[in-house]
Order: C-alpha cells, then structure tokens, then sequence
C-alpha cells in the first residue's frame, strides 16, 4: 500500500467503535491504545484474550467489542488464534460464510504473556505462517497483579518483585527484535500517545497476510507510579527521549517511522514515574541513571550506522 | 457477632481501615475476620471492606448481608446504587457518613429507620482520591462506636498494621484516628452486635434440577455489542472535567482520541462532549488541551452545587 488514508491528525476516527464502561484502570495507556486501533481495525474482528488486565474487558454479560472474544490462558492466546482463523477458514472453504463476511483475527495480550510466557506459543503461530494480528499491551510488568516485575520491565525499575535500592537488575528483552527475526508479515511498535503514526501502522498491517505483530508501550498509572493525567505526556517522553523507538519491520527491512530530532535526555522520561523514584532521591544515583542513558545512545548510534 | 462494612473508593484506605479495626478487636480478645471485597479495585471506584468479630468461633463467610455497622468515608457514594452502601441495612444498622451535611440532611433524604451520625470533614481536599488518613480515621470512629475496644488497643492496632510505612506516617494516621475516636465518645456503644444464626435454623433452598443442555446450548454467549456501555463507570470519577465552549477551538481530535476510554464523542458541528457517564476523570483531558478550555473541579463540589435529583 503507497497512500495512507491518514494524511494528518483530522483523518483520525472522531467516533470510537470500542464501548465505554470497561474496569481499565483511569488514564490507562493499554486502554487507550487498544481503543484508537479498535476505529481502524473495524467491527469484523476476533479477539483472542490471554489471561492479563484486559481478561477484565469482557466480563459476562459486558464487553466493549462489537464482535467476537475468546478468552486463552496466558501462554495460549496465538494457539486460541489458530483455532480460530481454521474454523474461519472451513466456513469460507464450505461457503458457509462469504470472503466479504471474513474477520480479522486478533491476538491481545499484556508484556506477561508476550515477552514471557506465550512467547513459545508466538514462535510457533509464526512458524505456521498463521494469518493473524497480535497486540501486546506492554506495561512492562504483571500490572493485574499488583505490578511484579516481567521480561519486559526495563532496568532499575521498581515493581513489587524488584523494590530494593537498584530496582530491577534484568533488562527488557528486545521483543522486536525477537519477533522480527522470525521474517513474519510486518511488526511495529506502537504508544497511544503518537495516534497518527499507531493508525498508520494499524492501516497498513490490516492490509497484509500473515503474522502481524505490534508492541505497544502502555503508560500505566498504577504499575508506573503517576498521576492519571501524566499519561500522554509519559507517553510523548518515551519516544522524544529514544527510550521508546517507533519502527516498524516490513518487507525485510528496520525502518524507524518517527525520528526525534534532538533526543530529549531520559531522565525527563524517568522522573515523571514513581517506579524511578529511588533514581533520584533521596540523592540522585549518578551511576544508574548514566547507565541506562548510554545505553538508549548506543541504540541510536548503532541505528545510525548498522 | 459484630459486622462492620466500610464504604470508600479505591486508593482512600478501606482495607487499611479493616486492618486496623480488624486487628484492635483480636488485641481485645476477639475472634476476627476481615478483607476486601475481592474485584476491580481500581483508583476511585466504588469498594469495600469488612470485619466480623465474636467472642466465640466464627463460621459465617462471605460478604456481610446484614451489618450492625456501616461506615462510609465519601459521602458522594451515598447515593450511588451501585456502591450499595445501604445494601442489607435495616433500623439496627448504624450509618456513619464523612460529610459536610448534617445528619438531618441525610436522614431526610434517606429516609431511614436507624441510627444516624456524622463524621464530620475537618480538612477538604479537591480531589477526595487522596482524602488523607481517611481510612485510619474511620477505623478510630468504628473502634469508638462498637464500645469495647480500648483507646491503647486501637494505638496498638495502628502500630502493628502501618509499622512499614515509617514513624512519620504511623503519627499523623495515629493522631487522626484517636481524633475520631474520641469525637465519637457520646455514641460509644451505639453498634451493638446482632445474633449468630445457627445452621440449625438455615433452610437449604429448594433442589433445582437443571436439564444437561449442549454447549453451544448452555456456553454463555452475549448478542449485542459494546453491552460494558451499561456500566457507568462515572462513578469512579474524583474529579470532574468541564469543556468551556467558548475557549474550545474544536481541534476535537486531541481530547477524543487521547480519552483512554473513547467518553469524548465529537459532535456534527466539530464540538467534543464529555460523556459523563462513563469519564472515569483520569484528566487526560485537561492536561492535553492545547488552549486550557478545559478545566478541573472536585466531583463533590458538583453533585453540593447541582440542584436537588439531577444526577451526572
């Protein structure tokens, strides 16, 4: 596809096709980037929920999708996926239903199951080359929970699983990379955030076959640690400081689809989250926060010159 | 037995505050229960607590049907049907609501049969998420109103359940719940405790026979979608945002699309509108709005100012 149908911001949906009244947490990232994907992915779609904070979406008699949902343990969501795009398959083998009447077929789930759990489960659906969208809500820890540390919490993070005075030892594990190395149809990373470039990529994605998957930063105001109405501005951080790269992998190629020109430094991002309180106070740790610096710069350098 | 419910919004302390009544009444020889309503217990939704306590064994389970006690620490849940604070309360039950209005205003608009009082709010803040020490404050009323319970065992209580959060923290919650305590001196024993129903007495309800039905007979399945629209999460809000039409510039894409939960529908003529049923009041809002039209004010001052039966 050559033409996006989202020039600029007033192409964006002003109706929104996922119902109101769900038990997300307020000012909730994952929510808010699932919702501006639900306008352009559309009404023909099935979910394939794994165990997580959206499982909560869909709680019998309510949900706020307009079609389908399946609900998977946490490890199974692209397995329950395959399950379903078969069954899709045979009604339009048999005639029984019609190409036009043919769904999308999406798996959600949170950082747990996507960097951690169901990651065998991804591999494999890849592998099999299935036809189907995943959307990972990464809030970079097992937020349901109470916010014990994932795969995909970043260094020196607090979570209930990691509260001494270093915060988490791990690093997050390069998902993107991981995904992209298996030659599926196309990832992306994604933020609510940045709702021109999410709609873009949800566009294009929507037209490809195969294994589509995307990553989207979720700013979580009670895992992270901030007030509710930060979370757009935690959001916008996390790209203007290189923390959070916006790319997408399509046709065998890295392409990064929102350089920041003059990369903001990361505490900027850092000190607006209690998660990262102990970064600063009560003295500011010197030695961390360099680290975790450096090494947002040496992505950028070797992005720069591959 | 005594059957004490606390009434609050996630993030004000009503577990905290069954902790504490919990642990005063084990201090003074009790048997005790207490928990929170397991569920979504997110930032300012409706929650609560409980605590059973007896001198002998206690066997009931579950959430409390029929208390002795009802505590509420925001009072814009009163009316709420979906917080049920009233759930099960009958002309033994004593209510006490944290709020500006008097005990008359209540009684009238209630209309109940039992016992009334209030606590009064001392210090108001905008957003009542954050009410301070609210949930040690009521645990001190409770531990006052039910009568046997010392002032040092409620001293200890606090310091055995909030020892982690430091010296500094202990004090002012300490300070507050004595305070409460010791306002609720006239009604020291006014919740009296209610009679156990042995199993003796409880009728088995009658046998259903449920025929086997097919799966795709008896899986739930729902027809109709976005159905979540009946739940009004409105209630959680704390804070409430309100467009200025007259600053607004209709660059409506900015607050409907960054609306986490899609309550900022655009309207034909280029105006977005708050969906007040279900804006959480998370302020996104407010914060994003590029010519500041939108501005935040306490959901407590709107529902005192708006005028008698209109709601949202």
């Amino acid at each position: 596809m050559n033409e996006t149908r989202f020039k600029n911001v007033k192409a964006l949906p002003s109706t929104h096709l996922l119902g109101t009244g769900t038990p997300m947490c307020a000012g909730c990232g994952g929510l808010e980037a699932l919702h501006e994907i639900y306008d352009i992915l559309g009404e023909k779609s099935v979910f394939v929920n794994a165990a997580g904070c959206m499982t909560l979406l869909a709680i019998y008699p309510f949900t706020p999708f307009r079609g389908s949902w399946l609900y998977t343990a946490m490890a199974s969501a692209p397995a329950g996926a395959q399950g379903i795009r078969d069954a899709l398959d045979i009604l339009l083998q048999k005639g029984q239903i019609t190409p036009k009447d043919d769904m999308q077929v999406v798996t959600l789930t949170g950082d747990g199951a996507a960097y951690g759990m169901g990651m065998s489960a991804t591999s494999g659906a890849m592998e099999r080359n299935l036809d189907f969208l995943y959307i990972c809500y990464d809030n970079e820890g097992y937020g349901n929970t109470g916010q014990q540390y994932s795969a995909a919490t970043p260094h020196a993070a607090k979570t209930t699983t990691s509260c001494g005075p270093q915060g988490f030892f791990g690093f997050k594990k390069p998902l993107f990379d991981i995904w992209a190395a298996h030659r599926p149809a196309y990832v992306a990373t994604v933020i609510g955030a940045e709702p021109l470039d999410l709609a873009r990529k949800i566009e294009k994605a929507k037209e490809l076959k195969g294994p589509r998957l995307i990553i989207a930063l979720s700013p979580c105001p009670t895992g992270w640690d901030f007030d509710p109405r930060e979370a757009i501005e935690i959001g916008k951080l996390a790209v203007k400081t290189g923390i959070w790269p916006l790319k997408e992998y399509v046709n065998g190629e890295v392409v990064h689809t929102k350089l920041p020109k003059k990369r903001l430094p990361v505490e900027r991002y850092l000190e607006k989250q209690g998660r990262f309180a102990h970064l600063f106070t009560p003295q500011r740790n010197e030695e961390l926060l360099t680290e975790i610096q450096e090494r947002v710069d040496r992505y950028w350098a070797e992005m720069a010159n591959p | 037995m005594f059957r004490i419910r606390f009434h609050g919004r996630g993030g004000q302390g009503m577990k905290t505050a069954s902790r504490i009544l919990g642990t005063a009444f084990f201090i003074e020889g009790y048997e005790i229960q207490d928990a929170p309503r397991y569920g979504a217990e997110r930032r300012g939704a409706p929650i609560f607590a409980y605590v059973r306590a007896a001198l002998e064994p206690i066997n009931e389970r579950g959430v409390i049907q029929h208390p002795d006690l009802v505590i509420v620490a925001d009072d814009t849940l009163v009316p709420a049907p979906a917080a049920g604070v009233l759930a099960g309360a009958d002309e033994h039950t004593v209510l006490l609501i944290n709020s500006h209005e008097e005990k008359e205003i209540w009684k009238e608009r209630l209309n109940l049969q039992g016992p009334m009082l209030i606590l009064p709010i001392l210090e108001e803040v905008e957003d009542r998420a954050e009410l301070p020490f609210i949930g040690a404050t009521c645990a001190g009323a409770a531990a006052r109103l039910v009568g046997v319970i010392s002032r040092p065992s409620l001293e200890q209580a606090i310091h055995d359940e909030l020892e982690h959060l430091g010296q500094a923290i202990v004090e002012k919650n300490l300070h507050k719940s004595l305070e409460a305590y010791d306002l609720m001196a006239e009604q020291s024993g006014s919740a009296t405790p209610s009679p156990v129903r042995s199993a003796q007495v409880w009728e088995n309800p009658g046998w259903i026979e449920l025929p086997f039905e097919d799966a795709c007979l008896s899986t739930p399945t729902i027809h109709a979608g976005a159905t979540s629209e009946m739940l009004k999460t409105g209630l959680w809000r704390t804070m409430r945002p309100v467009i200025d039409y007259e600053h607004c510039n209709r660059c409506w894409w900015i607050c409907s699309t960054f609306c986490p939960d899609g309550a900022i529908p655009v309207k034909e003529d280029g105006y977005p509108e708050i969906d007040y049923e279900h804006c959480k009041g998370c302020l996104i809002c407010v914060a994003q709005c590029p010519p500041h039209a939108i501005a935040a004010i306490p959901e407590h001052k709107f529902q005192e100012d708006a005028p008698e039966g209109e709601e949202s």
